[in-house]
């Protein structure tokens, strides 16, 4: 096995962890949408350990899922009604279910069905008022010398 | 100080983003790295011995985070002046923003590269004197 394989292997069993605890939140949310959509927090920190990892690990397709999972949980966390929190869940079961399969099969090439999952959760994060505008290393940079 | 006695200190919950880390740090000839995987943890450690620099992940999976550990690290009358780089995937304007305004040295974007790693670990190290 390559050290590559290692550390997938390595990523794929810490993320048994990662992928337990972010169903059990997503399970706890769609008992009181509500209520409970705080919770939408927790999945978040795991949708960007999993991003963060799998960028390390040139898992592209992991990465990009991850990031819109991640982007997702952000909105749904102000979202006001019940349809649009359903509607995140929903999406959110979704990019899971994809990224462990993903991780199981990374070696096989990205599908169509991959490629629908990704436009779904575009749309979805688009209807929710689009992701939170990042900055490049070249920015942050900027940022960090405006500081000194 | 010499490269072989800088004493780092990475904080990071993913165990093969920290072994990953820990081999890049190595490969610059540092020698001195100690892992862990959460706030609380860094603490202990920060207690016992002295650190010259903090690589520390902004998302520890815990009530804690990298930026309550930061803001808590710049608060603290002994581990205060310590280098302190975040080490995340968290990109937005305003993380980035609030990490600075907290006082963070720098700050790297997973994924991380060699070089990228390189400059800001010496440049911290250097802009608090630890290496000449």
């Amino acid at each position: 096995m390559s050290e590559f394989d290692l550390k997938i292997k390595e990523f794929i069993e810490e993320l048994g962890g990662f992928a337990e605890t972010a169903e059990r939140t997503l399970a706890e949310i769609e008992k009181d949408l509500l209520g409970n959509k705080e919770k939408f927090s927790v999945f978040f920190e795991r949708m960007v350990a999993i991003r963060g990892t799998a960028q390390q690990l040139n898992l592209p397709a992991v990465a990009q899922i991850a990031k819109l999972g991640e982007e997702i949980s952000v909105k749904a966390r102000t979202a006001e009604t019940r349809p649009q929190i359903r509607k995140c869940v929903g999406s959110l079961w979704d990019a899971l279910t994809t990224i462990k399969y993903l991780l199981e099969h990374y070696t096989e090439k990205t599908t169509e069905e991959q490629d629908i999952l990704v436009h779904r959760l575009e749309a979805t994060l688009k209807a929710m008022g689009g992701a939170r505008p990042s900055v490049d290393a070249s920015e942050i940079d900027q940022l960090l010398k405006q500081r000194r | 100080m010499l490269r072989d006695e800088v004493n780092i200190l990475v904080i990071e919950d993913v165990s093969s983003m920290r072994t990953q880390i820990r081999m890049i740090l190595k490969s610059f000839g540092f020698k001195r790295i100690t892992l862990c995987e959460s706030a609380t943890d860094a603490v202990r450690l920060m207690d016992a011995e002295q650190f010259n620099l903090v690589l520390c992940d902004w998302h520890l999976g815990t009530d804690v985070s990298g930026l309550d550990f930061l803001r808590f690290v710049r608060e603290h009358p002994t581990f205060k002046d310590v280098g302190f780089i975040m080490v995340t995937a968290e990109s937005t304007r305003e993380s980035v923003i609030e990490a600075i305004k907290s006082g963070v040295d720098d700050y790297l974007i997973k994924p991380l590269t060699l070089e990228q790693i390189e400059s800001k670990v010496y440049g911290v190290l250097l802009k608090k004197r630890v290496l000449e």
